[in-house]
């Protein structure tokens, strides 16, 4: 009797809700089935078991598609395919780097200016975004770029130190409204300390929105990533898709399309698959979104 | 009068932010930025060369009196002369930003437009096979880079390999027919890429003030579908439409175009800020830097008023 009671009554929460709702999501588990293909792929490649020639001068100049090459050679006769798959290790490990700090510094950010909002901690830190939201992108890049004296890390720090804006101001926002409640004013009567308070019962709180944020952060990043490497703001050894799209620049002009089209194939499959991952985490987080 | 007071208020309070856009690009591109003397300076020159060089660029002033000095060239909008081509700025600017006005203003208008044409289309037919196509559609266009739009629309409309019926790149434009001629690619890759984007918007405000309790309440008391629509959805929607519209405008200005005219060899501000980036021209970066700055003032004032008109509660103090 016992027993037949403590199955039936599970506990239900924000997560085993998202759970049960995301494994019903049909798109939600097909992307993510890609994401995690493309993730592999990412693995592979940095313990060296795939496309680790994709730097070896192998064929002749602009070969077609054939067994030995899928996709056929570039201008000098390196292995398209290798260097497409390549640079999916590139794309993840900056995508990743960037949503994880950006969201985390947006996170404590976030928080702190929403718990003391309406104070001049809260000025400044909102004074701080919107000045970091109005400076150009690309000069933004370029100047980092030039002051870290062409570290390979550059890019990551640029974009970490504007993406994190987003996350911050949609924290901010979730944490003036927890600030409100029962059980915050509780924790305050008791004599928990303020920091606690932030970091402990409201932080945790919004895991939620930080989770769905850091995938579009994700996005961004890969995007921005492909963007700036055209420009040679970006990645400087090693292979990107961006890198890829700029050799194919001058081939498209003498109507050779297979490094073009294997960067842009490959990079709108990770986008897609990412950007249908991230709508279905939160259609299944967000108890409050309309659809 | 009223307008005018908050407006001259408002200007004020964005010195702040002018601060600090100008203090952290400052630091960045011209304390950490590249160091011009020996370009200037011929072969082993004497260290007498070497000092005179740098006061005429102004590097042996201290921190301080340099950066009073780019505060004391944005107030005056004088930025002296470019590094690079010995061209002045404020002439090099005036040149340039009709060109990217003109460029970039038919797919920002088109995009936005369209999006909110499509995000109510998608909004009226909610969760049919329109709203999911629409919406399945807007995820596709967000998931193609901006970049492989450009090649690709480039190859398909303006190549020899696809229907060559624009020019492939350049700019000369001598009289109505030539302008929409070279402007035609441009303006479907920017709206191509601006179209997921701001449809999913525009239908994610639009349905959620259509789920709101105002406007059940008026459709049970029997208000028109197209009355119900213009005054109680479409009229409380505006705040966000506006806000998302007037702050693009800075960035589309400066960035959205850097990519297309540097691709395509227009001669914008996207272009010369490209090139200023390329080779360490000081002057044009501080310029571009700090109107940017300016412009995002200016729109959150553009804004603040726009609300006011919109919306009869907000008062402007």
């Amino acid at each position: 009797m016992n027993a037949v009671a403590t199955a039936v009554v599970r506990r239900e929460s924000l997560w085993s809700k998202a759970f049960y709702k995301f494994s019903r999501d049909r798109t939600g588990m097909i992307s993510l089935v890609f994401v995690l293909f493309y993730m592999l792929i990412a693995l592979g490649v940095t313990l060296g078991w795939l496309a680790s020639d994709w730097s070896d001068v192998q064929g002749g100049k602009w070969e077609g598609m054939s067994m030995t090459y899928w996709f056929g050679t570039n201008m000098i006769g390196q292995d398209i395919f290798s260097r497409a798959i390549y640079s999916t290790k590139t794309a993840f490990e900056v995508g990743l780097v960037v949503a994880l700090i950006a969201t985390a510094v947006g996170a404590v950010i976030g928080a702190i200016s929403g718990f003391f909002s309406g104070s001049w901690i809260d000025e400044v830190l909102l004074w701080l975004m919107g000045v970091l939201d109005s400076i150009p992108f690309y000069l933004f890049v370029a100047a980092i770029v030039f002051a870290m004296q062409e570290s390979p890390y550059a890019m990551h720090v640029a974009m970490i130190s504007t993406f994190w804006t987003g996350s911050s101001r949609l924290v901010r926002g979730e944490v003036i409204k927890l600030r409100g409640l029962e059980y915050v004013e509780a924790a305050h009567a008791i004599g928990v300390p303020e920091l606690t308070i932030i970091f402990r019962h409201i932080l945790p709180n919004t895991t939620h929105i930080l989770l769905v944020q850091a995938t579009i952060t994700f996005v961004a990043a890969i995007k921005s990533e492909v963007i700036l490497s055209f420009l040679g703001l970006g990645v400087k050894d090693g292979m990107s898709w961006g890198l890829m799209i700029a050799e194919s620049s001058q081939e498209v002009m003498a109507g050779f399309f297979n490094n073009f089209l294997a960067a842009s194939v490959l990079m709108f499959g990770l986008v897609m698959a990412f950007n249908m991952f991230s709508d279905a985490l939160q259609d299944a987080l967000d108890p409050r979104k309309v659809s | 009068m009223e307008i005018l007071q908050y407006s001259i208020r408002k200007l004020f309070s964005g010195i702040p932010l002018i601060l600090g856009v100008t203090f952290i690009s400052f630091v960045l591109m011209v304390y950490f930025g590249p160091d011009k003397t020996y370009e200037l300076l011929g072969k082993n020159p004497t260290p007498e060369e070497i000092a005179e060089v740098r006061v005429q660029l102004g590097y042996d002033q201290p921190f301080v009196v340099r950066y009073a000095d780019y505060l004391r060239e944005l107030a005056t909008l004088d930025f002296g002369n470019s590094d690079s081509t010995g061209e002045r700025v404020d002439a090099l600017l005036a040149r340039t930003i009709p060109v990217s006005l003109a460029l970039t203003a038919p797919g920002f208008v088109l995009g936005n437009v369209l999006g909110i044409l499509l995000a109510l289309f998608a909004a009226y037919y909610r969760s049919t096979w329109v709203d999911k196509t629409i919406m399945a559609s807007a995820v596709i266009g967000m998931s193609i880079s901006f970049l492989i739009v450009i090649i690709g629309f480039q190859i398909i409309f303006a190549s020899s390999y696809g229907l060559g019926w624009f020019p492939v790149r350049g700019w000369s434009v001598n009289s109505i027919g030539d302008y929409f001629s070279y402007v035609a690619v441009p303006t479907m890759a920017t709206v191509f890429v601006a179209l997921g984007y701001n449809t999913r918007f525009y239908r994610s405000v639009l349905v959620e003030e259509m789920t709101r309790d105002h406007v059940r309440t008026a459709k049970a008391f029997g208000v028109p579908p197209t009355k119900l629509f213009y005054k109680n959805i479409l009229k409380n929607s505006l705040i966000p439409i506006i806000t998302r519209i007037v702050f693009s405008i800075p960035l589309v200005i400066i960035s959205g175009s850097l990519l297309i005219e540097s691709y395509f060899g227009i001669p914008g501000v996207g272009k010369i800020t490209y090139d200023a980036i390329v080779s360490g021209d000081q002057p044009v970066l501080k310029a571009v830097v700090g109107l940017t700055a300016i412009l995002f003032v200016l729109a959150q004032l553009l804004t603040d008023i726009m609300y006011r008109a919109v919306d009869p509660r907000i008062t402007l103090k």
